[in-house]
């Protein structure tokens, strides 16, 4: 299995983010019976008003948090699978922590939820990392094997004990009113959560990149026997990202009961987790790479809500829409493909075989 | 109860016996899940219209070939990183399934029609009545025996084959196969490939049991298969019995239902919390008799 982390030059991610651009535009054409409008509202959708603006802003803090936590992991040669359970236990937790204790300050209430929300998630993922520590055991597949068995707990949770009566949703009560984030730009759900985030990312930045800690961080990745041969306390290495990675994603989660909705809602991390490995891949597991990734994740996102809402577009197409990008974005010889494709289409119309395939990644298989 | 299971476990253990040779190949395959949903939508449809379980199966088998063969161009030629790839063919069937369904019979949901066939029991023409081992040989649905059979084809596939130790020498060192002169690429993609089968018969025999197509209707199984893979320490036998365990925790907490009063939910998580379990115990324990072992060196 090959768990190196992938990185890319940025011609290589340009050419991937114009492809995806194009392979979007192809399919709201192909799929909607009005593209003109399809494809307005899907690229200009998310710039139409402060709600949506916002709105995608709001998409992009959770997916820079998701993504850290992924990338931070993978930088130390760990994977954690789990994100979405430890979005949303620590949404739940979160939720129940805030309701618990009405009576603290507005500043102590939410280090109170915060902290008791990203302790959880912390907990959840670190045990991976323990069980990894401690007795080899496969941190990736533990992880996510925990966090699927934490989601149907927590939605029986959400429509069962801890529902809230007054509400049609299925959500639990929402929290204290002064525990609420400040929102930025209402009527959208952007709250200053974001503001945590970019400085979550570039704090990761400096400690992975200009400490002692994150060079060994780092080194642990690359090739774990050399660093323990170098003398790094490796062991360290997989705990510690475990820990972290789940606390990240445990910041998403607390952020979506403090600052989005105020409560949590059934089912609402679905997919933020693999999202958020997207993300930490698309931004080549890198903090600040993970930036422009969310961004783009996010617009995309945003463009597809949009455009579901407005037009005849459905949220299948978005979905394969998805998917069609995934494909695309991490491609590295995209720009050798269409080449190699055209050198073949001209083998078979008969040319001589002299210059097969100079310097070619990869003999193709086929 | 161990009947129930064997059906439970067979679809799990043929889809996770393909995700194996394309994992000792070197791919983690995280898109059973999807392949499996292409291979039961197929299966459904084309046994409804040709009254062929064979012809739906096999249509269930290409489908799954297919789309495996479309992740093998888009990870291997375009380069793209597989663990994205993989994530991007589940997102492929989730929203292409109902796109096409809707484009078919105008419809996204399920898909039930006049008489479908089911798939067949076996029926052995010699039969013994020794209670216990008589029913967990005989009566089980075709799917049970394919999977046993499978198991063994692959064992003997991987390690009684130069085909298997191409295979298994691409996952654990491409550089020795491309200094020999082959073309690690090449077994890759058929690693990848072959996987799509399994995990397209899989999904097939899966609906072809319940004669619908329901959305969604492999439930995470694509991913249990892909547990079941290192559960049983990619080796195909551990992978039978990994896949075993799974089915027999899913029957247990199905029949739990009737007698503890736990709801519905909260037992679907029941699987996943017994296999960690046994994850943690079993490297636990391998982690102690290695370090005694060690020891007195």
């Amino acid at each position: 299995m090959n768990r190196s982390s992938p990185r890319g030059s940025l011609a290589g991610i340009a050419a991937a983010l114009v492809a995806a651009v194009l392979v979007t535009i192809v399919l709201l054409v192909l799929g909607s019976r009005t593209p003109a409008a399809a494809i307005r509202s899907f690229f200009w959708g998310p710039f139409s008003s402060t709600y949506y603006f916002g709105n995608m802003i709001n998409a992009f803090t959770v997916l820079v948090l998701t993504g850290l936590g992924a990338a931070l992991a993978f930088r130390a040669g760990v994977f954690n699978l789990g994100g979405e359970g430890q979005v949303y236990t620590a949404a739940i937790v979160t939720a129940v922590a805030a309701n618990a204790a009405p009576q603290l300050t507005a500043a102590g209430g939410v280090a109170f939820a915060l902290g008791a929300g990203v302790f959880a998630a912390a907990v959840m993922a670190g045990l991976s990392g323990l069980f990894r520590f401690l007795w080899d055991t496969d941190e990736l597949i533990t992880s996510f094997l925990i966090a699927s068995a934490s989601i149907p707990i927590i939605d029986y949770m959400i429509v069962g004990p801890l529902n809230d009566p007054a509400s049609n949703l299925l959500t639990t009560p929402r929290i204290p009113e002064a525990f609420r984030l400040l929102r930025i730009l209402p009527p959208s759900r952007l709250h200053i959560g974001i503001v945590v985030a970019v400085l979550l990312a570039a704090l990761v930045f400096f400690l992975l990149f200009y400490t002692v800690r994150g060079y060994e961080w780092r080194l642990t990745g690359l090739n774990r026997e050399f660093a323990r041969y170098g003398g790094v306390n490796t062991g360290m290495y997989i705990l510690f990202p475990m820990l972290i990675s789940g606390g990240l994603h445990g910041v998403a989660g607390a952020f979506h009961v403090l600052g989005t909705h105020h409560a949590a809602l059934v089912g609402f991390s679905g997919g933020l987790g693999w999202n958020g490995l997207a993300v930490a891949l698309i931004g080549r597991s890198h903090p600040l790479g993970v930036l422009p990734a969310a961004l783009v994740f996010a617009y995309l996102q945003t463009g597809s809500r949009t455009a579901i809402l407005h037009t005849e577009f459905t949220i299948e197409l978005a979905t394969i829409i998805q998917a069609v990008i995934f494909f695309v974005i991490t491609a590295q010889y995209l720009p050798q493909v269409f080449p190699r494709a055209a050198r073949k289409l001209a083998l078979v119309f008969g040319r001589p075989r002299g210059g097969a395939a100079p310097a070619a990644p990869e003999e193709d298989g086929s | 109860m161990i009947a129930n299971s064997l059906g439970i476990m067979a679809p799990i253990l043929i889809a996770a016996l393909g995700g194996l040779i394309s994992e000792r190949a070197g791919v983690l395959n995280i898109s059973l899940e999807g392949l499996m949903l292409t291979g039961a939508f197929a299966a459904v449809v084309v046994t409804a219209a040709t009254g062929s379980i064979v012809l739906g199966l096999l249509t269930g088998v290409l489908a799954g070939a297919l789309l495996a063969f479309m992740f093998s161009i888009i990870s291997i030629d375009f380069g793209s990183n597989i663990f994205i790839t993989g994530l991007g063919i589940n997102l492929l069937a989730t929203g292409g399934i109902p796109f096409i369904s809707n484009q078919m019979f105008g419809t996204k949901g399920v898909l039930r029609f006049a008489d479908m066939t089911l798939l067949p029991r076996v029926v052995f023409p010699f039969d013994f009545r020794i209670p216990l081992l008589h029913d967990l040989l005989f009566g089980h649905q075709i799917g049970v025996y394919l999977g046993i059979a499978l198991t063994g084809l692959v064992w003997l596939g991987l390690y009684r084959t130069s085909f298997g130790l191409r295979i298994r020498s691409v996952g654990a060192n491409p550089e020795a196969l491309r200094l020999r002169g082959l073309s690690p690429e090449r077994y890759r993609r058929i690693a990848i490939i072959l996987s799509g089968i399994g995990a397209g018969l899989g999904g097939g025999l899966l609906a072809l049991r319940l004669g619908v197509y329901l959305p969604n209707i492999t439930s995470g199984r694509g991913w249990i298969a892909l547990v079941a893979i290192f559960l049983g320490y990619r080796r195909p036998v551990g992978v039978l019995i990994a896949a075993f365990v799974f089915a027999l925790a899913e029957t247990v907490s199905m029949a739990a239902q009737g007698i503890v009063a736990v709801p519905n939910t909260v037992l679907l998580s029941l699987p996943y919390i017994l296999t960690v379990i046994a994850m943690v115990v079993y490297s636990a324990a391998r982690a102690g008799g290695n370090r005694r072992a060690r020891s007195p060196r």
